[in-house]
């Protein structure tokens, strides 16, 4: 009797597999963009909008019959903006969704957990957000930027057209803050400026009157500081304002949304970076006109640690047309080759897996809206990965 | 020379004891820590924020911040609190899932990111010789007025004795026929209230995003715990706690400055013998 049973259920397995087999290899199979990223923890505030940069892009070549004929798919996964969550959305993306690629922005410690897996599994990586520099790996990519090339251009032009020679350097006690102040004084030396404090203020604070009152004893010709992202810009710039310290200040940690948010806490300040709103060419706009056509009311707005998931795709994307194939080591002959023309302006990935970036220089108006102010063209990445030629 | 150091340490103070009052009442009157302190700093500085969107004047949000406190606090006290005295640690816990639910619920309607909300004063003005933010020696100001509102309230009124005999032996207090439930619900409320208040008084010194709470939370924790039920010590131990957290982070730095009032405070409690 029960051999009978078995018997029958193999049968109804083996038809059903036979039914449903003929009808999915009619379909193309899609190529899987995996996009592990903070949907929860310190990064849920960006998490969205780097989302829909993938989705956009992902819409826009699958208006043109997708990639080699192939549908594109975007899969966002949860990566707890930390390293444990990054483990099991790498693992998810690779052996669950059979992911072609990975292409997102994750905070520092959760790509340094992700990376080896994608390294191990041979799925090359698109990383798509600014960051300290000198992450190495055969099968990662960095379509973002790195100190070298945001810190020497603003540190130059406070020298040279706000006339800072003594500066004070600010920065929140932890890594990123750090990393920045370093990079900061090591320009501010070379172009022989002095330092007349360096202070660091725990992350979790958000009082800084002790810090303010030694920035107002020193009396600096300019202030250089480096929080963690978002509201502690806006903690510390408020308090300043309201302490009367007027001295130019330059930002490597504000964002445009901060800047908007503070009112007109962050007015004055001067920033450096690769992507702004502002930026005046046409693919901006066209980038700009199309994602508020998409999301409509539920757009978040592009900026600096979303857009470059929009670049990062269509290379993806050009560098397969140029293989000819979605195989890894392809594509990774094929990356380093291909210019995309984006937002941002050409973004090639040639040095060390590393992209020289067009670099802009923008301050924050009284409204708490960016303005581009300048554009320093084309910046060096600098020695990132001397092992990857 | 030491005119900054002296006016950042008392402003601190001031902006401390702001902080901690709420905390202080609850502590003295229903003998529990309200871990949902800081949830309702939060609140009180999202006030601020819907002043904003309404565009009304800034100093509404002193208003309709306590207003809130006050209705969430009733709330709260009624449905989760009142069940529980009964198991005192229990109710702290109670009140740690109710900050979480506070804070989640603000971040679930309006997210994570920083919201814009107006201030009221942001200019800086000249005191002995030195620029000085406005700000904060009106908030030097408020501190005291509400410091020395509460010790009126609790020295001169009805309510205040009603209180004070509460928190000196409550079971001796209903035996007296003390309304003791309903001593506690005031109190709860007023601590909420307060704390709402304080949240809306330090929204123009920081950027407004629903964990503004915690640091402010740790630090109101340990003045409330060295005090015990005294506004006066409160005063006394925000200024000599907060300006010795200010002093180690002009003096040394402020990674040191930010230990300083815990290791303060758990010294204190170490060699203090006990008071009635």
């Amino acid at each position: 009797m029960r051999k009978v049973y078995l018997n029958q259920l193999r049968l109804m397995l083996v038809t059903a597999i036979l039914a449903v087999a003929p009808a999915q290899s009619q379909e193309k199979k899609p190529i899987v963009i995996a996009v592990p990223v903070g949907l929860s923890g310190v990064n849920s505030v960006v998490a969205p909008a780097v989302v829909q940069s993938a989705e956009l892009a992902a819409e826009e070549l699958n208006a043109r019959g997708g990639i080699l004929g192939r549908p594109v798919r975007v899969v966002p996964l949860d990566d707890e903006s930390g390293p444990a969550g990054a483990v099991k959305a790498f693992n998810t993306a690779i052996h669950q969704q059979n992911a072609d690629v990975i292409i997102t922005m994750e905070t520092s410690a959760a790509r340094n957990a992700g990376a080896p897996i994608a390294e191990r599994a041979k799925v090359p990586f698109i990383y798509t957000s600014f960051y300290e520099g000198r992450a190495c790996g055969n099968y990662l990519f960095v379509n973002a930027w790195v100190p070298e090339q945001v810190v020497p251009p603003l540190i130059k032009f406070m020298t040279d057209e706000k006339k800072v020679k003594r500066w004070f350097a600010v920065g929140s006690d932890y890594a990123f803050g750090r990393g920045m102040i370093e990079a900061a004084k090591k320009t501010i030396k070379d172009m022989g400026g002095t330092i007349l404090g360096e202070e660091y203020q725990p992350l979790q604070q958000s009082d800084w009157t002790a810090i303010i009152s030694k920035i107002r004893a020193a009396n600096p010709d300019g202030i250089i500081y480096s929080t963690s992202g978002g509201g502690p810009n806006i903690d510390f710039l408020k308090q300043l304002k309201a302490a009367g310290l007027t001295m130019p200040i330059g930002s490597l940690s504000i964002d445009e949304l901060t800047a908007e948010a503070g009112g007109n806490a962050a007015e004055g300040v001067y920033y450096t970076g690769d992507y702004y709103t502002g930026i005046d060419n046409p693919e901006n706009k066209r980038f700009l006109d199309a994602m508020k056509k998409k999301f409509g009311s539920e757009l978040k707005t592009p900026n600096a640690l979303s857009q470059q998931e929009y670049d990062g795709v269509h290379a993806y994307a050009m560098a397969v047309e140029k293989a000819g194939a979605t195989g890894a080591d392809a594509v990774l002959q094929a990356l380093p080759t291909t210019v995309f023309k984006g937002p941002r302006g050409s973004v090639q990935m040639n040095k060390q897996h590393h992209a020289p970036l067009p670099i802009y220089l923008a301050q924050v108006q009284a409204d708490g809206k960016t303005k581009v102010l300048k554009d320093f063209g084309l910046i060096d990445p600098g020695d990132q990965c001397p092992q990857l030629k | 020379m030491y005119t900054i150091q002296l006016l950042d340490v008392i402003t601190t103070a001031g902006v401390l004891y702001i902080v901690a009052l709420g905390l202080l009442l609850v502590y003295g009157v229903l003998k529990i820590i309200n871990l949902a302190h800081g949830a309702f700093l939060v609140l009180g500085s999202y006030a601020a924020v819907i002043a904003t969107w309404l565009g009304w004047n800034p100093w509404s949000a002193l208003v309709i911040a306590p207003a809130v406190g006050i209705a969430v606090g009733a709330v709260a006290e009624w449905r989760v609190l009142r069940g529980l005295y009964v198991r005192p640690l229990d109710t702290i816990l109670a009140t740690w899932g109710l900050n979480i639910i506070i804070v989640q619920s603000i971040t679930l309607y309006f997210g994570r990111e920083i919201q814009f909300a107006e201030s009221t004063i942001a200019e800086a003005v000249n005191v002995g010789g030195v620029t000085y933010s406005l700000y904060r020696l009106v908030l030097l100001l408020v501190a005291v007025v509400l410091g020395v509102l509460v010790w009126l309230v609790m020295r001169r009124t009805q309510i205040g004795i009603v209180a004070r005999a509460v928190i000196m032996n409550e079971e001796l207090a209903e035996a007296l026929g003390i309304n003791t439930r309903l001593v506690r619900f005031v109190t709860f409320c007023l601590g909420a209230g307060l704390a709402s208040l304080a949240g809306a008084l330090i929204t123009p010194l920081v950027s407004v995003h629903p964990n503004l709470g915690v640091p402010w939370l740790i630090n109101a924790f340990m003045l409330v715990l060295v005090s015990g039920m005294s506004l006066g010590n409160l005063a006394l131990a925000a200024l000599t706690l907060g300006g010795a957290q200010v002093l180690v982070s002009s003096y040394g730095n402020p990674v040191l400055g930010s230990l300083t009032i815990v290791i303060l405070a758990v010294t204190i409690l170490r060699f203090r013998t006990i008071t009635t």
